[in-house]
């Protein structure tokens, strides 16, 4: 089965993002297609690039960009909720005149469209909330 | 109250908090907008404490944050029509049916129920 | 079928009221993160209503001590399973 998660919840701040990273561990081993992560909410914070959690800790903006590599799944961030939370690639910081950026590949910022979108191709959409 | 038969959609968007405290409501809003401007059936149910986006009378907050009132006008532009309205909320919060900002049909669990099954997508916010 | 999604404890959130009120006679509930509070014996009695479709995640109860509290009527599931229920079901809702 294709399959998308919705994640809305910060990292290290609830369970969310610990939750939806096994279920899609555990999806893709048994043989299933992980089409697409959507951070949506507080959920954008999971692709900030300036993550530095504790050695000792899951590094779960890696475990993420592991997904994307390991298996394709596409990281999309809704860019509407990005940008409040400052939340910037690099593009979005030149257009901004800011000094940094804060979300690099493969986390692509995007519009709340490419959940509809995700929601219409996928056959199961599985949220993970805080 | 409603216990007849809830209209099929694409998605169901489920409101479960207050305007002002968080930002649910108005990110759940946004995402109902987006759907429906990608040519989605979209329907509304306000549940819990999200009925309170319905209350009429509302304003802008102190540092001028937008609130959710001016969005709820915006529906009808993008051809949301379908609102359902937790009635047991309603009691709750003693909220008369007929004095909400959108018009919105009561709904009890069953009614709910039956909403969910009959869209394709749910989203809770 | 639909497979409803619950992390929050009986104790801290009413939205379990509004979950089960929206829950279909077919339908099961699975209780994740905190969620899994409602498991155990001393809370179960909140899930009456679905009992034998009630469902908790293993490694949130192992990980909070209480995989030896958990109600005998609740069925624990692995990560595996939770897959498993989403493959059942013809959709989910996620409660919080």
């Amino acid at each position: 089965m294709r399959y998308g998660l919705l994640v809305q919840g910060a990292p290290y701040s609830s369970q969310a993002s610990h939750s939806a990273l096994r279920f899609a561990t555990a999806l893709i081993a048994r043989g299933h297609q992980l089409e697409c992560v959507f951070f949506y909410h507080d959920g954008v914070y999971n692709a900030s690039r300036l993550a530095a959690p504790p050695q000792d800790e899951p590094h779960l903006v890696d475990a993420w960009r592991g997904l994307n590599a390991g298996h394709g799944t596409q990281l999309q961030v809704c860019i509407a909720a990005a940008l409040r939370r400052g939340l910037l690639d690099e593009r979005e910081s030149a257009r901004h005149g800011k000094t940094g950026h804060s979300i690099e590949p493969p986390f692509e910022l995007t519009g709340l469209g490419q959940l509809v979108d995700l929601g219409n191709q996928v056959d199961r959409l599985v949220t993970f909330a805080p | 109250m409603s216990s007849s038969l809830a209209a099929n959609g694409d998605m169901l968007v489920i409101l479960r908090h207050a305007p002002h405290g968080s930002s649910w409501l108005r990110e759940g809003l946004d995402a109902a907008l987006v759907a429906a401007a990608f040519g989605q059936r979209v329907s509304l149910l306000f549940q819990g404490d999200g009925i309170m986006a319905l209350v009429p009378g509302q304003e802008p907050g102190a540092l001028g944050q937008k609130g959710t009132a001016a969005t709820l006008d915006m529906l009808a532009m993008y051809d949301i029509e379908s609102f359902y309205a937790d009635a047991s909320a309603l009691d709750r919060f003693d909220m008369a049916p007929d004095d909400l900002q959108l018009p919105s049909l009561p709904v009890d669990g069953a009614t709910i129920a039956q909403l969910i099954a009959s869209h394709r997508l749910v989203l809770t916010f | 079928m639909i497979l409803h999604i619950l992390n929050r404890s009986p104790g801290t959130s009413l939205v379990y009221r509004d979950t089960l009120s929206a829950m279909g006679p077919e339908d099961r509930l699975l209780l994740i993160e905190d969620g899994v509070l409602g498991a155990l014996t001393s809370q179960v009695r909140h899930f009456q209503s679905v009992e034998g479709r009630l469902f908790a995640l293993r490694e949130d109860l192992a990980s909070r001590g209480l995989e030896g509290r958990c109600d005998e009527t609740v069925q624990v599931v692995d990560v595996d399973g939770f897959v498993t229920l989403t493959e059942e079901a013809d959709k989910t809702v996620s409660w919080f």
